[in-house]
């Protein structure tokens, strides 16, 4: 009986390692609302543009929620600890922005923005730091994300006009908002579950 | 038959067990996330730290972020290769007592 009882000990502290572990390392999930601002984001910018702006709506609006998302990062940042792998996904996004602020305020500014290149060029993007996450998390939810942002940059070179546009607004709306949505979700869920009492 | 290995007593401690997982897969952590995922109480986590600290498994970085105190935890390099041998340890003990049952 004592052996019996020694072993479910040990098993249980073989168990109790792979809980923490795997605790510690869950600080990706709270990046959800990321994804819902940078959606309502696009959407302000995309709704700007239609009304006649084009040349101050996309870097406005990508500046302003670049800043805010940079402010609020930081202050959660103090609260829950750096991960390689959150720092990996980190980058990626960051580097992924930087790209993307450079090139919409580039076009933006020099009035050569061509909505099939633009929705091209921005679709690809999403398309691979989305990729590039849901494989370091190993996160299907995600890298179906990013076949829909690639199916849109394919559709972006051949579609037209007005469906080219819905079609982008309906990736934004399933792949940043709901996905967001989602991620907050199930991070709201974790914290509920609470302490792994040790 | 080969000789069994021996838990090392300072990891083999529940919470100290728990502390030195969750560093693992982190840069450094705060008092309070290690409070909160443990749900240990302020002494008893002290207490425990420092054991770990002792024992040279963890280091501590004690700083001010906006006027406020913040102690950082981060894991040495000897409390990785400790934890690491100790789950060795503790599957080669699980292992032989699978055997043992057969």
């Amino acid at each position: 009986m004592d052996t019996e009882t020694n072993n479910l000990e040990l098993a249980e502290r073989l168990k109790l390692i792979e809980t923490m572990m795997i605790e510690g390392r869950r600080s990706t999930e709270s990046y959800g609302w990321t994804f819902v601002l940078w959606g309502v984001a696009y959407y302000v910018a995309i709704l700007w543009a239609g009304l006649g702006h084009a040349y101050l709506a996309w870097p406005v609006t990508m500046t302003a929620a670049g800043v805010l998302t940079g402010v609020i990062i930081a202050r959660k940042r103090s609260k829950k600890p750096a991960t390689t792998a959150g720092r990996a996904v980190g980058a990626i996004w960051w580097a992924m922005g930087i790209s993307m602020f450079i090139l919409l305020m580039s076009m933006g500014l020099s009035g050569r923005a061509d909505q099939h290149t633009l929705i091209a060029i921005v679709a690809a993007m999403l398309g691979m730091a989305n990729a590039a996450s849901s494989m370091i998390l190993k996160w299907k939810l995600q890298f179906a994300c990013a076949l829909v942002w690639w199916s849109l940059t394919i559709y972006a070179c051949f579609g037209r006009g007005t469906a080219l546009t819905i079609a982008f607004l309906v990736a934004l709306f399933f792949c940043q908002i709901v996905f967001g949505v989602y991620g907050m979700m199930a991070e709201a869920r974790a914290r509920r579950q609470g302490a792994i009492h040790a | 038959m080969p000789e069994l290995p021996e838990l090392n007593p300072v990891i083999h401690g529940k919470l100290r067990l728990a502390l030195l997982s969750l560093l693992s897969g982190v840069d450094d952590a705060e008092f309070t996330w290690l409070r909160e995922k443990t749900g240990a109480t302020d002494g008893n986590l002290g207490a425990q730290l420092m054991k770990l600290e002792e024992a040279g498994y963890v280091s501590v970085e004690k700083k001010f972020v906006q006027r406020k105190p913040q102690t950082l935890y981060r894991m040495t390099d000897g409390g990785r290769a400790a934890l690491t041998e100790y789950v060795q340890a503790l599957k080669q003990l699980l292992g032989s007592a699978v055997l043992g049952d057969r």
